[in-house]
């Protein structure tokens, strides 16, 4: 045996290894610094586009009344009180002279249109198919006059939100199920098996449609649910195959012998070791259900106003196509983000993925 | 003599076959299929036979990592088949298992120290500084530094990681060790480190092995006592010495004849066996050597032969058992009756 060790560089691990890989992948790493700015977009909004101030000092106190577009709760009382209806700009010069505000970057609001001389000498924002981008209203309003920018940066949340808490519902239940049928084989495999493929049989944008007519309010957290719940499947399929590749492997015996019961062996033998295929699915999946979103809100049936959401101003261009922006600007911002989506994952998949991985050494 | 610590009786592993969608059970892969044998104390146990005879599903039987159907296994006066939940986990504590692959055998997402460690914590063996204390001492016996433990398997050679992976069984301080092929996937040059290493740590550690090889020369080096398997039985089984000086099972003969020797005296001529070995689920009547034996007469197609047993030289073969007799209990004899046989047999067959 050679003595070698003290040579070796610093001890990596599979992650790191994965990462190291991942990153020297141009456009897998474009398009994670999408999405990481996305979710910048999605903290932010109330920053980058508004009508409420980010800050600002009212009759001697500091208020951040950008909070609001979080959750209406959040207003500060006073405002409502000294009846500033959500116009801000003239209500804090008029009220208290010794006000000042930081504003958001663009003063337009993602549920009203903003009206004349809101803000010291602009004029009422357009309606319609005057409403053509400009340098007042970026990507032009919609038919009611509400600015498209304020409503796609606003609606970047539940873009995200979609995609991350219905693969997060899928891939729990998918991880689960595929782990079970996996390890333990038998009747519980074919169980878990046949369920999957019911499951599998079930239309998802018929389900939400059906769904939606029955509920009384149907809510974005609605869809989400439902396209978790249906969309598992696949991880399901690929967690039992890599569960029944991994469990017969020497190093789960090796556990077995070392007196590891099946908890300790799922959760940490197979699982790290099954996870990373499985992470690419549920990146895919995201993006798919971003779409599917999309098509929901595009067709109608999307979350309920005020709450904006890309596809649904999709949706208003229906009305009017000669709207280009109201078509042209959330359509790329949904392509851009299902295209990023889709290249991390590709990323993932070749990043650790070993036999990709032999392939290009 | 104290009892052995090791006793094998008649086991069974069984595995079902199926088909359809149903999943039914339409025959069984006998893997092993009666197999006996013990072990005493301090004392190592070669097992040989060609691969798919059943030698790895013996030793995963006896730690219950494949579970047997018949038969029973007793460690120690504990009945391994009948026991479960804490008892078992107590008593595989006992017994440890080192594999053939070590790139297999160690987790790749986990630090040889999470992977030492684990056991310890399973077996509540210590407090974490007397645990680091142990999995130190455990590497320091395989000869592998301390800096070890913060490192990835994959930063090792495969040697490294077979030591890794025996100093993984030590650390649990068994008393037991199946050894399963724990050299076939090491280069040569490094084979013979780890025979030595594990030849070492029996003495100094008094271990007791089940070393399961298909490599006889190095079987015969490290065992006090050999099995022969052939399609899930153990057709011979006898001191180390005494099995490679007079073998009485025409098998034994042809498996001992491919074994290359730089000893002229002690080579022999090249017995080749005709055929393939049979389907374990379709097993031969009578003899299971009898279709691929030069020597196979009518009785040995229709009667499985029973052991015959000559100062503690089992053999399972109707041939052995007369020459015994014709020899007045003189192994060395019908041996070399046996051999030259052989050795006649196939010179015809081949000529």
């Amino acid at each position: 045996m050679t003595q070698r060790d003290d040579m070796r560089p610093a001890p990596t691990g599979f992650w790191a290894d994965a990462w190291s890989r991942f990153r020297r992948k141009p456009l897998a790493m474009a398009a994670l610094l999408f999405l990481v700015g996305l979710m910048l977009v999605a903290i932010l909004a109330p920053l980058i586009a508004g009508t409420r101030p980010v800050l600002c000092r009212y009759k001697g106190r500091i208020y951040a009344p950008c909070l609001a577009y979080f959750s209406r709760s959040l207003e500060p009382s006073i405002f409502a009180k000294d009846r500033f209806r959500g116009t801000y700009p003239t209500n804090l010069r008029e009220k208290d002279p010794d006000s000042w505000a930081i504003w958001p970057l663009v003063f337009q609001d993602p549920y009203r249109a903003v009206r004349a001389d809101e803000w010291p000498g602009r004029p009422e924002n357009p309606a319609r198919d005057e409403g053509r981008p400009s340098r007042l209203n970026l990507f032009g309003t919609d038919q009611a006059g509400v600015d498209v920018f304020a409503k796609m940066v606003h609606g970047t949340t539940i873009a995200l939100l979609v995609g991350f808490v219905s693969m997060g519902i899928a891939g729990t239940i998918g991880l689960i199920v595929g782990a079970l049928g996996g390890y333990f084989g038998g009747w519980v495999d074919m169980l878990t098996s046949r369920i999957t493929e019911i499951v599998m049989c079930i239309p998802t944008l018929v389900l939400i449609l059906a769904m939606i007519s029955l509920l009384e309010k149907p809510t974005i957290w609605h869809t989400m649910a439902i396209i978790g719940m249906t969309g598992w499947t696949g991880i399901a399929r690929l967690t039992r195959g890599e569960f029944l590749r991994l469990k017969n492997s020497e190093f789960v015996m090796a556990a077995r012998a070392a007196g590891a019961g099946p908890v300790r062996i799922m959760l940490r033998h197979i699982l790290p070791n099954a996870l990373a295929p499985v992470l690419v699915p549920i990146t895919f999946g995201i993006a798919s259900a971003i779409l599917t979103e999309s098509s929901l809100s595009f067709l109608g049936f999307g979350p309920p106003p005020p709450t904006a959401s890309w596809g649904s101003i999709l949706n208003d261009a229906r009305g009017n196509l000669s709207m280009w922006w109201l078509v042209v600007f959330p359509g790329v911002a949904i392509f851009l983000t299902v295209l990023s989506y889709n290249l991390i994952g590709e990323g993932l998949q070749e990043a650790t993925d070993p036999r990709l991985r032999e392939a290009r050494k | 003599m104290s009892d052995p610590l090791l006793a094998v009786t008649n086991l069974e592993t069984h595995f079902p076959l199926r088909r359809g969608i149903l999943r039914r059970t339409v025959g069984q892969v006998r893997a092993v299929d009666g197999v006996s044998f013990s072990i005493d104390r301090q004392k190592t146990l070669g097992l040989v036979g060609e691969s798919g005879c059943g030698k790895t599903t013996v030793g995963r039987s006896i730690l219950r990592l494949v579970e047997p159907t018949g038969g029973s296994i007793r460690f120690d006066g504990h009945d391994v088949r009948e026991t479960s939940g804490a008892a078992l986990r107590a008593l595989r504590r006992r017994m440890q298992i080192v594999f053939q692959d070590p790139y297999g055998s160690l987790n790749p997402r986990m630090t040889v120290r999470a992977i030492l460690e684990e056991g310890l914590v399973i077996h509540q063996m210590g407090e974490a500084a007397d645990r680091l204390e142990r999995m130190r001492r455990a590497l320091e016996q395989t000869g592998m530094p301390a800096t070890t433990l913060a490192r990835y398997p994959h930063e090792f050679s495969g040697g490294q990681r077979q030591r890794i992976a025996i100093a993984r069984a030590l650390v649990l301080e068994p008393e037991f060790l199946v050894l399963d092929e724990p050299i076939s996937a090491l280069d040569v040059s490094i084979q013979a480190q780890v025979v030595n290493l594990l030849v070492e740590l029996r003495e100094k550690l008094g271990l007791t092995y089940l070393f399961i090889s298909h490599d006889l020369s190095v079987v015969e080096h490290v065992s006090d006592e050999v099995a022969v398997m052939y399609l899930g039985r153990i057709v011979e089984r006898a001191a180390a010495a005494e099995i490679a000086r007079a073998a009485l099972h025409p098998y034994t003969l042809a498996l001992f004849s491919a074994v290359p020797n730089v000893d002229p005296a002690r080579r022999r001529r090249r017995i080749v066996l005709g055929g393939d070995v049979p389907s374990p689920s379709r097993p031969p009547a009578g003899c299971r050597f009898n279709p691929r034996c030069p020597l196979a007469e009518t009785v040995c197609r229709e009667i499985d032969p029973p052991a015959v047993v000559v100062d503690g030289h089992h053999v399972h073969c109707h041939l052995a058992a007369r020459e015994i007799e014709r020899a007045d209990g003189n192994a060395t004899v019908a041996a070399g009756r046996i051999a030259a046989a052989m050795q006649a047999a196939t010179t015809v067959n081949s000529g």
